[in-house]
């Protein structure tokens, strides 16, 4: 038993039957000696909760609001029933189906599979058009896409009364209806497990820290779409799932079965208890079931006096949504990350059960690497009119450390860009050249993606510090890691483990990136790129906004940095202290061009630096 | 082309509309870096203030104009006062819910207050004639809207190019921290903002309801939206484009319903909707957003 709980995947299925279980046990002691009315109450909140467990596998790993997801549950929904209903309703109901549907009647299983596939088909075009508008956490044109999905099925929905029974949508009744909830069980405990398992999964984690910081991601090798395009697939199938389970029990699917007061509903429980969390999902149905149910009883006690059943119809519905709509606002105003952030029953059973972790040996420097070689050369950058970079380049050994100085504006991160696949050069090129089985491989870098540029070797650091803020320490050096396990040659490279106590970052393991401290928030950075067994690190502006003395420290962390895990240096900053102490060779560029390089002894001594730096007055002295 | 004259002065008048609304969303975007999905409760807060003073209290049209106005920029400025000033500067994604649960809590209060049903209230008689002009069929109130819109919109340069105000506040959605530091008062120029947004709504709901002559509590959804996807189209935070979005939705509206075989006039807002997330697909930036990419 200790095994299973300290064991990654076995404390997270044991986990997820807790959070099962409790969710069951709690609806079964509500409905037991109720009401008949209870046990209807009690199915639709499991159902809920399969809803709202689909909604997190898409928005709480991706962190694009989706308001699209109740349209991929019309379209479950309305396949379901035209699948599973009987001929004979079909032909009273929805006398002119197309496509064949009026003689088909399939057992409910197969249909709902069905509805699966058809939603997952439209969930891949939808993808396919949110990949390719660029969404990421909060995008504005992914979210008005997923709206547009909405209403484009609700519309469709109400006007093509052949297939869809327009405004009445289809009632019908199948066998016996939902009477054993045992389907719905099947379901609450699969999605479950599907999203815990989600989650911690590989591709689960990428999709998160592509949430976390999208730019960053991308730097550290992770293509943010393919996640995305995965957890919305997942997503969609367990929606459907939940909306056929829905259809079922309601007997009926009509336009407004799925439409914005269940998006409201099912958006407000899912943020309620966190919509980074498996567990707050179920805790925000829980809670927010109980709190609605408490208003409807509310509104009744209050109507019971009353003279008419015309308040009693109107006063609930505003009512309840009154609720729902004030929850959602004091949430995002109080607690915008929901009650328990992205806590996890298992996380608790991790710490309960296992030892603690061990320190890890200390990280030795790694044998010289192969020879490679990073150049640059004839780069030319326009923005609008302005010309940032005029035929610049530069050379690199993975062997030196080499420093980028210059004014602002010079074109240094910019350099840094176009190396780095962000911003795209208008004349020049730039490669990489490496050493496989003894004869030297050119790989062009302009015109490839950031993430191919990472996976290609090079690591970078941002001037304003793009860490994963809400993910741990940890957890910031291992997604680069994972990266490096997949699209790294293997070699003998220092564990996350390692390089957490190499950089004095161990005791703050867990703690969030968000709650360090600028020194060791930059510290963390370094790390992470470290983490990517690169060939180089190309850091831009590592000391920004640091102290002398802690500047001075950085170059040694740099240099150590760079030899444990075997990688050269390319390193931007305008700090010539900095730059004196930790670079090999230096380039010195002033408004787009390169002025000098060489030496850090060459660089102080070259008249042109001089000028660039301190003025023109500073080599005519007596001008 | 008497029929493509016909569909651009109707197309205008339905796209000065949006052009207002996307106006104002484009505004607060600018000073938040929030799409408010609540804007559209302004038009549903002027449409029961129109029923209360046409219906209730038996006055004219001309009476409730100014009202609604009023309502609506009070509704503006309140909303800023009690939820967005709250989340200014959260992340996109709590911004976007924090606006939807504002449009979801203001239609739920009325649903409760008002009721869910429909609230008739007539609409001027000027309202419904038609010049007609050789062939064209001119709606009145189309000149009106579009004459009124392009008054409005001369008022709003104005102000944004030569006021301290507008200064302000296209500072403010150029580079808020540079503003601040430059001596522009955060809370002022939002609760500008919000005042100058509410004005072009309030605006907007007056011609809206004049057509519409109803108030329920969904009045605003379908203007909201429209208005969003103007502002959209017109590269978010770009106002000019706001208002080009604003027109190009309104004459693309109303060709495409003359445009559609038969059966699919009965969805021209579900093509609409189709046709656009399409446009999203290819550029999500907007028409005119040359906005610089993101700084690293």
């Amino acid at each position: 038993m200790q095994g299973l709980l300290s064991n990654r995947v076995g404390s997270q299925l044991v986990g997820s039957a807790v959070l099962f279980a409790v969710l069951v046990l709690g609806g079964l002691a509500y409905a037991s000696g109720g009401a008949p009315a209870r046990d209807i109450l009690v199915t639709q909140m499991l159902i809920n909760a399969i809803m709202v467990i689909g909604l997190q596998i898409y928005i709480g790993n991706t962190g694009v609001l989706s308001f699209g997801h109740m349209g991929f549950a019309a379209i479950s929904g309305y396949a379901f029933a035209l699948l599973a209903t009987t001929v004979e309703r079909k032909a009273r109901i929805v006398p002119d189906v197309p496509l064949g549907l009026d003689g088909v009647s399939l057992n409910p299983l197969v249909a709902a599979a069905a509805a699966v596939v058809v939603t997952a088909v439209a969930g891949l075009v939808v993808g396919l058009g949110l990949a390719r508008s660029g969404a990421k956490s909060g995008a504005v044109a992914a979210t008005v896409i997923t709206l547009a999905l909405l209403f484009m099925v609700h519309e469709v929905g109400g006007a093509y009364a052949d297939l869809t029974g327009g405004r009445n949508g289809i009632s019908f009744s199948v066998g016996r209806g939902l009477d054993s909830r045992l389907w719905v069980y099947l379901g609450l405990i699969g999605a479950i497990v599907l999203a815990r398992l989600f989650k911690s999964s590989r591709i689960g984690r990428m999709a998160q820290a592509a949430r976390e910081d999208d730019l960053a991601a991308r730097a550290m090798g992770i293509n943010p779409a393919r996640g995305q395009m995965v957890a919305l697939l997942l997503s969609v199938a367990v929606v459907s799932v939940a909306a056929s389970l829905r259809v079922f029990q309601l007997g009926s699917v009509a336009p407004s079965t799925f439409f914005f007061d269940y998006t409201l509903l099912t958006l407000v429980m899912l943020i309620v208890g966190g919509r980074n969390s498996i567990a707050g999902s179920v805790l925000g149905v829980a809670l927010m079931t109980v709190v609605n149910e408490t208003t409807r009883h509310l509104a009744d006690v209050e109507i019971d006096g009353g003279p008419t059943d015309v308040l009693d119809i109107v006063l609930r519905p505003g009512l309840t949504d009154i609720v729902l709509g004030g929850s959602m606002l004091a949430f995002m105003i109080f607690r915008a990350r929901g009650l328990i952030e992205d806590w996890e029953v298992d996380h608790w059973l991790r710490r309960r059960f296992s030892r603690r972790d061990a320190t890890p040996t200390p990280v030795e420097a790694a044998p010289a690497p192969e020879p490679a070689q990073l150049s640059a050369a004839g780069i030319t950058v326009d923005f609008g009119g302005f010309r940032a970079l005029e035929r610049a380049g530069l050379e690199a050994s993975n062997l030196e450390v080499v420093g980028l100085i210059g004014p602002n504006g010079a074109g240094k991160t910019t350099l840094l860009n176009v190396v780095t696949g962000l911003v795209e050069a208008a004349e020049g090129s730039a490669t990489l050249t490496e050493q496989s089985a003894g004869s030297p491989e050119v790989r062009p870098i302009t015109g490839s993606e950031p993430f191919e540029v990472a996976r290609a070797g090079l690591a970078r650091t941002f001037q304003n510090l793009r860490l994963f803020p809400a993910l741990t320490v940890r957890e910031n050096v291992n997604i680069a890691a994972l990266v490096a396990s997949r699209h790294r040659p293997s070699g003998d490279r220092p564990t996350v483990e390692q390089l957490l106590v190499h950089a004095g970052l161990w005791e703050l393991r867990d703690r969030r990136a968000r709650e360090l401290d600028y020194g060791n928030a930059r510290r963390l950075e370094l790390v992470r790129a470290a983490a990517l067994a690169p060939i180089y690190i190309l850091l831009d502006e590592p000391t920004s906004g640091m102290s002398n003395i802690e500047s001075v420290a950085m170059i040694d962390e740099v240099r150590a940095l760079a030899s444990a895990v075997g990688a050269g240096v390319v390193v931007i900053d305008h700090d010539l202290a900095f730059i004196t102490g930790v670079c090999d060779r230096i380039y010195c560029l002033d408004q787009g061009r390169v002025i000098a390089a060489g030496t850090p002894e060459e660089i102080h001594a070259d008249p042109q630096v001089q000028a660039a730096y301190l003025g023109a007055a500073a080599i005519t002295p007596h001008g | 082309m008497i029929d493509l004259l016909q569909s651009l002065i109707d197309g205008l008048g339905r796209g000065s509309i949006y052009a207002l609304l996307a106006l104002g969303i484009a505004v607060i975007f600018g000073v938040m870096h929030m799409v408010n999905f609540a804007h559209g409760e302004l038009i549903t807060v002027g449409a029961y203030v129109a029923f209360a003073v046409v219906v209730t209290a038996g006055w004219a049209w001309w009476a409730a104009a100014p009202l609604i106005f009023v309502a609506a920029v009070g509704t503006s400025v309140a909303i800023e006062f009690v939820a967005f000033r709250w989340v200014r500067g959260s992340s996109d994604f709590t911004m976007l819910l924090t606006s939807f649960a504002v449009h979801f809590l203001v239609q739920a209060i009325f649903v409760m207050t008002m009721g869910a049903s429909v609230r008739s209230f007539p609409r001027p008689d000027w309202a419904d004639r038609v010049w007609s002009v050789g062939d064209l069929n001119i709606q009145v109130i189309d000149v009106v809207v579009i004459g009124a819109t392009a008054a409005t919109m001369a008022v709003t340069v104005y102000l944004l190019q030569r006021t301290m105000f507008g200064i302000s506040l296209r500072a403010a959605a150029e580079d808020f921290d540079a503003a601040r530091l430059m001596g522009v008062r955060s809370n002022k120029v939002i609760r500008q903002a919000f005042i100058l947004a509410g004005a072009l709504a309030g605006i907007a709901a007056i011609f809206f309801l004049m057509r519409t002559g109803q108030a329920r509590p969904t009045t605003g959804l379908s203007p909201l939206l429209k208005g969003i996807l103007a502002a959209i189209i017109g590269g978010l935070g770009n106002m000019q484009g706001a208002v080009y979005g604003g027109l190009l939705l309104g004459v693309s509206e109303v060709l495409l319903r003359s445009w559609l075989p038969e059966d699919l006039v009965g969805i021209t807002d579900g093509v609409v909707f189709a046709l656009i997330a399409l446009f999203f697909i290819f550029r999500p930036q907007g028409l005119l957003n040359v906005r610089s990419a993101e700084r690293v």
